[in-house]
């Protein structure tokens, strides 16, 4: 087991991973920016290191700077999180040439479902279902053309070097996607550096639903089930919840078992997600994720697994203590992704907070960095914290949302507790009847 | 914030067995209470006096520690583990230097050494007279060794660091005044 784990992260994911450390014994070291010197988790570390300005640039993102961190304090792990290098396989590959274990997938399958079209690639070719679309990235306008005829319009132009929702554009017809594929090839050009793109069918209201996986890297894997995250804005998460209203146990374990076979071939090492959009039935594969994700505590409440210890056993070497028979379901979870944004026009919010009272009781979970008094810094995402409740049922899961949310206290900034008090009294929400556009479309019709 | 030293930092504040003062000043002859207050108020002063953390006092198989309560500063905490006895030169406590337009902190992460190598001399002393640009210090990341510059001509008046001290991005280094 690791001695010392450096946390190249920062807010509540990093809080989180310091909790598992502390439960498993192990050192931890708290990197951070100056912007983030007063952080909770900073407080908490047994060591921290300042490694940089606020501009992530210059710290979270800085190589060199992490691993001088890992020299001077001698921590033989490094945890990174989510977003930042999480899903860097060259920041991966240094920590290894540097003997520093990298708590997280191998460089090679990191690297191979970086670049979506060779992860569409390789889902296909393990059995998983994907989404109709190009072989690869399209070259000419012509041959866009006939491809889109083929898989049917509207198509959906993709970068191939993009990933979590960014540089997508849509084209509703023939005449349309000309210019969409310009548009998308300038636009993936300067947020990735290559703007090579694909297309996929567009697919009308499809739900967001995501299967957890876990393997031990030695051919061993089992899926924890999925999560429903069609509530979005701007492709980001908003909320989350588990089971996904839409899927029965039959189907869960048809898809689960799809998966966790295909892992089990790639010998995946880790905790990942493979992301589908289900509509009408059918699951098509969008793209997978090498890294622990936002909304993993959904998963945990309703499994009773604590997905980061799991990775951190892993990682060390740890087999899979458990077998596809012994992971069960139980409950229904929700999660909330509380923004420091004004609930209606989403202007970033950071700032002081001045009152801070979070819900607590049975089935309340807070995952947040924030604290009474708290400044929130400008520089980093605005996520305030995830509240998570989990009930017997989804009725009452929904009643305990409702519940806590009325409780949560967060003065001093503007927060998204308004947009979640309207949303768990929507009916189409507490009936479950929504897909990955009803958010926008709701927003559209209320403001 | 606490500011208090504690065991982030090299060897201040660590517990040490107590100075003879408080042996001096107990009275043998008093009669022995379940508690000698006197004792724990004598070391208790000693505490404020110095400026440690801890002090234990044993004698005659009785032991007594005096803590004063460190929190965990949020303040700059340095990576510095077990570290050696030698204390840093000239401060009781952590000064804050950030208004001192003389101060050159670190623009990176790793292990700062005085010298060019082990057992050369000081690149600078107290008392040294630099040139703008000119070479303080170096700060050794991964087995590169990059040169810390004076930002500008002057005096070096304080050293804050030790030779072979670890430290972090904006880490007061010395004071070029």
């Amino acid at each position: 087991m690791f001695d010392k784990i450096l946390i190249a992260n920062r807010g509540e994911i990093a809080l989180r991973v310091l909790r598992a450390c502390k439960e498993l014994g192990i050192a931890t070291v708290a990197v951070h920016s100056t912007a983030d010197a007063d952080a909770m988790h900073v407080r908490l570390a047994d060591e921290s290191v300042c490694i940089g300005p606020p501009s992530a640039r210059d710290s979270y993102l800085n190589i060199p700077a992490l691993l001088a961190a890992c020299e001077i304090t001698g921590a033989d792990a490094v945890h990174p999180g989510y977003g930042f290098l999480s899903e860097n396989a060259r920041f991966a590959e240094i920590l290894e040439e540097h003997n520093i274990h990298f708590i997280g997938p191998r460089p090679a399958h990191i690297r191979l479902m970086g670049d979506k079209i060779e992860a569409k690639r390789t889902a296909k070719r393990l059995g998983i279902p994907v989404v109709p679309g190009s072989e690869g990235g399209v070259g000419s306008d012509q041959e866009a053309l006939s491809i889109a005829r083929d898989i049917g319009f509207p198509v959906l132009i993709k970068a191939a070097a993009g990933g979590g929702g960014r540089g997508m554009k849509v084209a509703a017809s023939a005449d349309e996607l000309a210019s969409a594929l310009a548009t998308a090839r300038a636009e993936a050009k300067a947020a990735f550096g290559d703007d090579t793109v694909y297309l996929e069918k567009y697919l009308t209201r499809p739900r967001h639903i995501e299967i957890q996986v876990l393997g031990d890297g030695r051919g061993r894997a089992i899926h924890l089930g999925e999560r429903d995250c069609s509530l979005q804005r701007r492709h980001q998460k908003v909320w989350e919840e588990s089971p996904s209203p839409a899927l029965n146990a039959a189907a869960r374990s048809v898809i689960g078992e799809t998966v966790a076979k295909a892992m089990r071939e790639l010998e995946y090492l880790g905790v990942g997600t493979v992301e589908f959009l289900y509509e009408d039935g059918i699951f098509s594969f969008i793209e997978m994720n090498t890294r622990i994700q936002v909304e993993h505590p959904v998963t945990e409440e309703i499994t009773d697994i604590d997905l980061i210890l799991e990775q951190i056993r892993i990682a060390a070497g740890g087999e899979l203590d458990f077998q596809q028979g012994d992971i069960r379901f139980h409950g229904h979870a929700i999660e909330c992704r509380i923004n420091a944004e004004n609930p209606k026009t989403f202007r970033p919010s950071p700032g002081k907070i001045v009152h801070y009272h979070p819900p607590g009781g049975l089935g309340v979970r807070v995952d947040s960095a924030v604290y009474h008094g708290y400044t929130i810094p400008p520089y980093y995402d605005s996520l305030v914290g995830k509240l998570i409740v989990h009930g017997k049922t989804r009725a009452e899961a929904l009643m305990r949302l409702k519940r806590a949310l009325d409780e949560f206290v967060i003065d001093g900034i503007e927060t998204t507790v308004p947009l979640f008090q309207a949303l768990v009294r929507e009916k189409e929400i507490i009936d479950g009847d929504y897909h990955i556009h009803w958010l926008e479309e709701y927003l559209a019709r209320v403001t | 914030m606490a500011g208090e030293p504690e065991a982030k930092k090299p060897a201040k504040g660590q517990s040490k067995p107590a100075s003879t003062k408080a042996d001096e000043s107990s009275d043998m002859a008093k009669p022995k209470s379940a508690i000698d207050h006197d004792l724990i108020r004598e070391l208790a002063k000693l505490l404020e006096e110095t400026g440690l953390t801890e002090i234990e006092f044993e004698r005659n198989g009785e032991r007594v520690r005096v803590a004063r309560r460190a929190k965990r500063a949020a303040g700059p905490a340095t990576a510095a583990s077990a570290s050696s006895a030698a204390q840093v030169a000239a401060d009781d406590g952590p000064i804050d230097h950030t208004g001192n337009p003389g101060l050159v902190t670190s623009p990176m992460v790793g292990t700062a050494y005085l010298g060019a190598e082990p057992g050369a001399r000081a690149y600078v002393e107290i008392g040294s007279r630099v040139r703008a640009g000119e070479t303080l210090l170096i700060v050794e990341a991964m087995k590169t060794m990059n040169q810390i510059p004076a930002p500008r001509a002057g005096t070096v008046t304080q050293i804050l660091i030790e030779d072979g001290q670890p430290v972090e991005f904006g880490e007061p280094l010395m004071i070029v005044e």
